[in-house]
C-alpha cells in the first residue's frame, strides 16, 4: 500500500517538475529568510546573518538535487530524456527516418498480413463459450485417416452413454434455402441443429434465445446477425415473428452474436433450424435412422473437471462396446476428436506448411528491410562520430551512448510497426473480399486482432533492437583521435570488408532467394493460364436458381426450366441457352463409380467419374467439341436413361474402345452411352483430366434433385453483361419469389478458379518487388556512402592522372564484386528452398530452369543501375575541391 | 520505520513526527531549530537534509503541507501530522523504545549478576 502510494506520487512528480522545483526553491528561500531574521535579531549584520544561514542550510544545489531525486523517478526521467532526444534526432534526419520507417513498415506489414491469416485459420478459437472444453467428434473406420460424420442412431447412443460430457450436440452442416425479407429473394445457407446445440456451444445471443428442450419438432429458426441486418433491417422486434424459409413458415426465436457463422469456422452459414426440419429442406437425405448413413456432425462439451484424456479413454471403451453391439457397422470403428473450430487434422498439416512457407518469405522481406535500415543507420552514424567522440571524451559512458542509439532505432521499429498495421489493414480487407472457387459460402474474413497486434509489437521491438545493435556498437566506440580530427572514425585500419559490405551482401543474397521464389510463382501463374480448360469461356452469362427450395415439384421444375430456356433464347443477342446442375470449375459435383459390363475396370470398385445433369445444347453453349453428333432429346422423365461421356471416361471405363451404344452402370443406374465429348476441366484447374458422365437433366431431376440448384448457361453474341438485367427480369416475370444467385460471366467464373495460383503470384510478386526495391536502395546507399567517404582518395587518384572512366569502373567493380558474392551465396539457397514450394506450383518444376537462369542476370542489372549513379558521382569529383576540403 | 538499514533516516523521521505532534503545524526551519533545541544542541544538522526527509514522509502520507505565514510574517510552508502520521508515530515510538531497551540490556554494565 505505502510503496504504491509513493510510486504514484513520484510518477505524478514527473509531470509537474517545473512547478515543484519553483515551490521547493521558495521553501528553501523562506528557510534562509527566517534564519536570517533570527540571526539579525541576535545581533549580526544582515549580510553576515544571511551568510551564516546559507552555511547552516548546507549546499542549496545538493539539497535541491536530493529533493528532486526523491520527488520523481530518476530512471524514467532519463528514459524520457532519451526518448525526446531520439525523437528530435529522427525528426532532424527526416529523409533517413522516412525511408527507414517505410522499409520496416513494408516488412512488418507483410508479416502482419500473413500472421493475421495464421491467427484466423490456425490460432483463433471458435466463439463458443470456453473453447478449450468444446470438442468436435468424428468417426473413423478401420484406422482410416480422419474424418467421417456420425450416423443419427450412433449420435443418440453416444449422447445417452457418454459420462465425460455435460452435453453432446449434433448438427447438419449445410442446408440451401431461399429467404425473403425486405429485399430481393436471397439464397442463404443454414444448418440443422439438435435442440441442445446452443446450450452445449454456449453461444452468446444478440437477441432472443437459442433452442431449448421441446423445440425438437417446432418450426422455429435462429438467424445469423448479418442476415438479420441484411434482410430484416436489424428489426429489434423480430422475435416471435414468422419468416418464410424455402416456402415454409418459421418463427424467429433468436439472433446469434455477430461473431458466429458456424461451428467449424470455415463454412459461412446464416440460420439454424431444429434437426427434424432438415428432411423437408434437403432433398435425398440418406436414411436418417440407419447406422450406415453418416450425416451429422457432433460437438461435445467436457463435463467440469474431466480432461480430454479421460474423455478419450471413455470414448475408446464406448466404441469397443458399440463394436460388439452393432458388429455390422461399428466393427473397427473409433471416435476421434479435436478442439471445436480448429482445423480438422487431415488438412491442418498442409495449412500449417503453407503458412510456414509464407512466413519464411515475409520474414525474409523484413530482414532485407531491416538490413537496409541498419545500413542507412551506419551511413548516418559516420557523420555523428564527432559528436559521439566529443561526448565520450567529456566522460559519457559508452553504455549511455549505446542506449541512446538503441532508443532511436527502437522508435524507428515501433514507427514501422504502426505503418505495418495500417498496411496490413488494407491488405486484409483486399484478401477478405476475394472470391473463392467454392460452391458454398466460406468465411474467409481476416483482420487485425489482438494476436496480430501483440505479434506486430514484438516484431517491431525485435527488429528495432536488432537493426540498432550493430550501428550502436560501432558508433559508441569510435577511434577517438580520428574522430576529433574530423576523419572517419569508423574506418579501422586493415579492414577491406566492412560491416556495411557484409550487410549488403546478405541483403542481396536474400533478394536472390526471394526473387527466385517469386519467379517460380509467376511462372506457375503463367503455366496455369495456359491450361486448356476444354471449353470456351467467352460470352457466357451464368445465373443460378433453385426452384426446389421454393416448393417446386420435380415436374414443375422441369417445366419451369424448359419455359425459361425458351424465353431467354428469345432475348435479342442470345444465341444458345443450356441448363446444368453445377457449372464446370465450381467443385460441387456429385461423383459416382462406374463399370461397363464386359470390360474389366482398372480397380475393383470401378472408375470414379463426375456427374453432370445437362439439357440439350449444353455442348454448343460451352463450345465443348463432340466426337459424335447426338445430343439429349428434350424428352420427359420417361424413356431410357442415356449418357454422353468424355474421352477420359472412355479410357477409364471402356479401356479406350468405342462406347457408343454400350451400357455403363453407376450408383445403381444403367445408362446407355449415346455420345462422346472432348475432355474438359471439371472441378479445378490443377486437376488431372477427370472422367465425366453427362446425363439428361429432364430425365434425372425427379430421382436425383440437385442440392446446388440449377445454373443457366447463356451464350451471347453481344457483351454478356448487357443481357444480365433482361435475364433477371425474365426469371422474375415467371416467378418473383425465386432467389437468383451466382450471377456472373463465365470469364469471371474461370478467373475465380485461378484463385490459388493468382493469390500466390500476387503475394509473391508483391513481396519480391518490395524485396528487390529494398535491396537496390540498400546497394545504392552503401555505394554512395563509400563514394562520399572516399572523395579525398578519388581526388588524389585523379590528381595523379586517373581518368574519370577509370574511377567509374573502380566504383562499379566494387559494387559488382559484392553482388557476385551475394549471388554465389543466395542462388544455391534458393535452389534448396524452392523444393518447399513445389506442392503449390502449377505445371512447373520447383527447379524451373528459366527462373533460375533469369534471376541472377536480372539482379545483376538492377545492381549495376544502383551502383552506376554513385559511380558517376565519383567520376565527377573535382580533384582540386576534393583535396582542399577539410 | 521505513528503511531499517538507514538508522539516521529512520530516527530523523521519528524526531520530525514527534516534534510535529508536540508543536502542531510547523515549518521546516522551525522544525530544524526545535530538533536542535530538544537534543540539547547535541545534534547539529544541516537544515537542508531535513527537506528530503519531509518529502518522503509526505509521500508516505504521514504528514501534509500547505503554505502559510510565520510568526514573523514570512511566507513559509507548514507541515502537520495526518491521522496516519499519528498512528505511525505511536508504532515507530514503540518499536524504538523496544529496540533501545534491548540494546540497553546489552550495554549496561553487568552489575546485577
Amino acid at each position: 500500500m505505502r510503496p504504491i502510494r509513493i510510486l504514484a506520487h513520484r510518477l505524478l512528480g514527473l509531470f509537474r517538475a517545473h512547478r515543484a522545483d519553483a515551490d521547493f526553491s521558495a521553501e528553501l528561500e523562506s528557510n534562509v529568510a527566517m534564519h536570517t531574521d533570527d540571526l539579525v535579531r541576535a545581533g549580526l549584520t544582515p549580510t553576515e546573518a544571511r551568510r551564516q544561514a546559507l552555511i547552516r542550510l548546507g549546499g542549496a544545489e545538493q539539497t535541491r538535487q536530493a529533493h528532486r531525486e526523491r520527488r520523481t523517478l530518476p530512471w524514467i526521467e532519463s528514459l524520457l530524456r532519451d526518448l525526446t532526444y531520439a525523437a528530435r534526432t529522427l525528426a532532424k534526419h527526416r529523409g533517413t527516418t522516412a525511408i527507414a520507417i517505410l522499409s520496416i513498415g513494408l516488412g512488418i506489414g507483410a508479416n502482419a498480413t500473413i500472421f493475421s491469416m495464421v491467427s484466423r485459420f490456425v490460432l483463433r478459437p471458435a466463439p463458443m463459450g470456453d473453447p478449450t472444453t468444446l470438442l468436435a467428434l468424428h468417426t473413423t473406420h478401420d484406422g482410416d485417416r480422419c474424418c467421417n460424420p456420425f450416423s443419427w442412431p450412433l449420435y443418440n447412443q453416444l449422447r445417452s452413454d457418454a459420462k465425460s460430457f455435460s452435453g453432446v450436440a449434433a448438427y447438419y452442416e449445410l442446408i440451401p434455402s431461399s429467404i425473403t425479407g425486405q429485399s430481393n429473394p436471397e439464397r442463404v445457407w443454414g444448418q440443422g441443429v439438435s435442440s441442445n446445440f446452443f446450450s452445449v456451444a454456449q453461444l452468446p445471443m444478440q437477441l432472443g434465445r437459442g433452442f431449448v428442450h421441446g423445440d425438437e419438432n417446432a418450426p422455429v429458426v435462429v438467424l445469423g446477425s448479418a442476415l438479420w441486418h441484411r434482410q430484416f433491417n436489424a428489426d429489434p422486434r423480430i422475435i416471435g415473428k414468422p419468416i418464410t424459409l424455402s416456402g415454409h413458415s418459421y418463427t424467429v426465436v433468436g439472433v446469434v452474436s455477430p461473431a458466429f457463422h458456424g461451428a467449424d469456422q470455415i463454412l459461412y452459414t446464416e440460420f439454424w433450424v431444429p434437426m427434424s426440419n432438415v428432411a423437408r429442406l434437403v432433398p435425398n437425405l440418406p436414411n436418417q435412422e440407419s447406422l450406415e448413413s453418416h450425416w451429422v456432425e457432433v460437438l461435445a462439451r467436457l463435463a467440469p473437471g474431466v480432461t480430454r484424456k479421460e474423455a478419450g479413454a471413455e470414448l475408446k471403451t464406448l466404441t469397443d462396446h458399440y463394436a460388439l453391439a452393432f458388429p455390422k457397422t461399428e466393427n473397427n470403428g473409433s471416435i476421434v476428436f479435436e478442439q471445436a473450430g480448429s482445423l480438422p487434422s487431415n488438412v491442418r498439416a498442409n495449412v500449417v506448411l503453407f503458412f510456414a512457407a509464407l512466413s519464411i518469405v515475409v520474414l525474409l522481406v523484413l530482414s532485407i528491410a531491416a538490413t537496409n535500415v541498419a545500413n542507412l543507420l551506419f551511413a548516418q552514424a559516420a557523420p555523428r562520430q564527432r559528436d559521439m567522440a566529443v561526448r565520450l571524451a567529456m566522460g559519457a559512458s559508452a553504455a549511455r551512448l549505446r542506449r541512446q542509439l538503441l532508443v532511436e532505432s527502437l522508435l524507428m521499429g515501433l514507427g514501422g510497426g504502426c505503418l505495418g498495421i495500417l498496411l496490413s489493414l488494407v491488405a486484409d480487407a483486399a484478401l477478405s473480399s476475394s472470391q473463392l472457387p467454392a460452391p458454398v459460402p466460406l468465411d474467409i474474413q481476416i483482420g487485425v486482432d489482438w494476436r496480430v497486434l501483440v505479434y506486430t509489437l514484438l516484431l517491431s521491438i525485435v527488429s528495432g533492437t536488432l537493426l540498432g545493435v550493430a550501428p550502436a556498437w560501432a558508433a559508441s566506440r569510435p577511434k577517438l583521435i580520428n574522430a576529433l580530427k574530423g576523419e572517419d572514425a569508423l574506418a579501422r585500419p586493415g579492414r577491406r570488408f566492412t560491416m556495411r559490405n557484409l550487410l549488403v551482401v546478405v541483403q542481396i543474397a536474400m533478394s536472390v532467394i526471394l526473387l527466385c521464389i517469386t519467379g517460380l510463382f509467376l511462372r506457375s501463374l503463367q503455366s496455369a493460364s495456359s491450361i486448356n480448360i476444354g471449353f470456351r469461356p467467352k460470352n457466357i452469362l451464368l445465373a443460378s436458381i433453385d426452384p426446389r427450395v421454393d416448393g417446386y415439384t420435380a415436374e414443375r421444375t422441369q417445366q419451369f426450366i424448359a419455359m425459361l430456356r425458351r424465353q431467354i433464347a428469345a432475348i435479342p443477342g442470345v444465341d444458345s441457352v443450356a441448363v446444368t446442375d453445377v457449372a464446370p470449375l465450381t467443385d460441387g459435383n456429385r461423383s459416382e463409380s462406374f463399370v461397363a459390363p464386359g470390360h474389366t475396370p482398372t480397380n475393383s470398385s470401378g472408375a470414379g467419374a463426375d456427374l453432370y445433369m445437362v439439357t440439350p445444347d449444353y455442348f454448343e453453349t460451352l463450345g465443348i467439341p463432340r466426337v459424335s453428333d447426338s445430343d439429349f432429346g428434350s424428352g420427359g422423365a420417361t424413356g431410357p436413361r442415356t449418357a454422353i461421356v468424355n474421352r477420359a471416361f472412355v479410357d477409364a471405363v471402356f479401356g479406350g474402345e468405342n462406347p457408343l451404344g454400350q451400357q455403363v452402370i453407376g450408383g445403381g443406374t444403367t445408362y446407355q452411352v449415346i455420345g462422346v465429348a472432348d475432355n474438359s476441366k471439371s472441378r479445378s484447374l490443377g486437376e488431372e483430366t477427370r472422367p465425366i458422365l453427362y446425363r439428361s437433366l429432364d430425365r434425372s431431376i425427379a430421382e436425383d434433385p440437385s442440392l446446388m440448384g440449377y445454373t443457366l448457361l447463356i451464350h451471347t453474341v453481344v457483351d454478356p453483361n448487357s443481357v444480365r438485367d433482361t435475364v433477371r427480369r425474365q426469371i422474375q416475370s415467371l416467378d418473383p419469389t425465386l432467389a437468383i444467385y451466382n450471377e456472373e460471366t463465365m470469364d469471371e467464373h474461370v478467373r475465380t478458379a485461378y484463385f490459388l495460383p493468382r493469390l500466390a503470384a500476387e503475394l509473391f510478386g508483391t513481396f519480391g518487388f518490395i524485396g528487390l526495391v529494398l535491396a537496390a536502395v540498400g546497394l545504392y546507399s552503401v555505394m554512395s556512402y563509400s563514394v562520399s567517404r572516399r572523395t579525398r582518395e578519388i581526388g588524389i587518384r585523379m590528381a595523379l592522372g586517373a581518368q574519370p572512366g577509370t574511377v567509374e569502373r573502380l566504383i562499379l567493380r566494387q559494387g559488382m564484386v559484392l553482388t557476385l558474392i551475394a549471388l554465389v551465396l543466395g542462388w544455391p539457397a534458393a535452389w534448396m528452398l524452392a523444393k518447399m514450394a513445389s506442392s503449390f506450383l502449377y505445371g512447373i518444376q520447383p527447379n524451373d530452369a528459366l527462373t533460375f537462369a533469369l534471376v541472377p542476370p536480372f539482379l545483376a542489372v538492377i545492381a549495376l543501375v544502383a551502383c552506376y549513379i554513385p559511380a558517376r558521382r565519383a567520376a565527377a569529383v573535382d580533384p582540386m575541391r576534393a583535396l582542399r576540403a577539410e | 520505520m521505513g528503511d531499517k538499514t538507514d538508522v539516521w533516516q529512520g530516527t530523523l523521521s521519528l524526531m520530525v513526527l514527534r516534534t510535529l505532534e508536540t508543536m502542531g503545524a510547523q515549518h521546516g526551519y522551525g522544525l530544524a531549530r526545535r530538533i536542535e533545541q530538544t537534543s540539547g544542541d547535541m545534534l547539529q544538522l544541516n537544515y537542508g537534509t531535513l527537506y528530503p526527509a519531509l518529502l518522503k514522509l509526505e509521500q508516505e502520507g504521514f504528514i501534509r503541507s500547505k503554505w502559510g505565514v510565520s510568526d514573523n510574517n514570512r511566507k513559509a510552508k507548514f507541515y502537520e501530522l495526518t491521522r496516519a502520521g499519528h498512528r505511525q508515530l505511536k508504532k515507530a515510538a514503540a518499536d524504538w523504545e523496544q529496540t533501545t531497551a534491548i540494546l540497553a540490556r546489552f550495554l549496561t554494565p553487568a552489575n546485577e549478576s
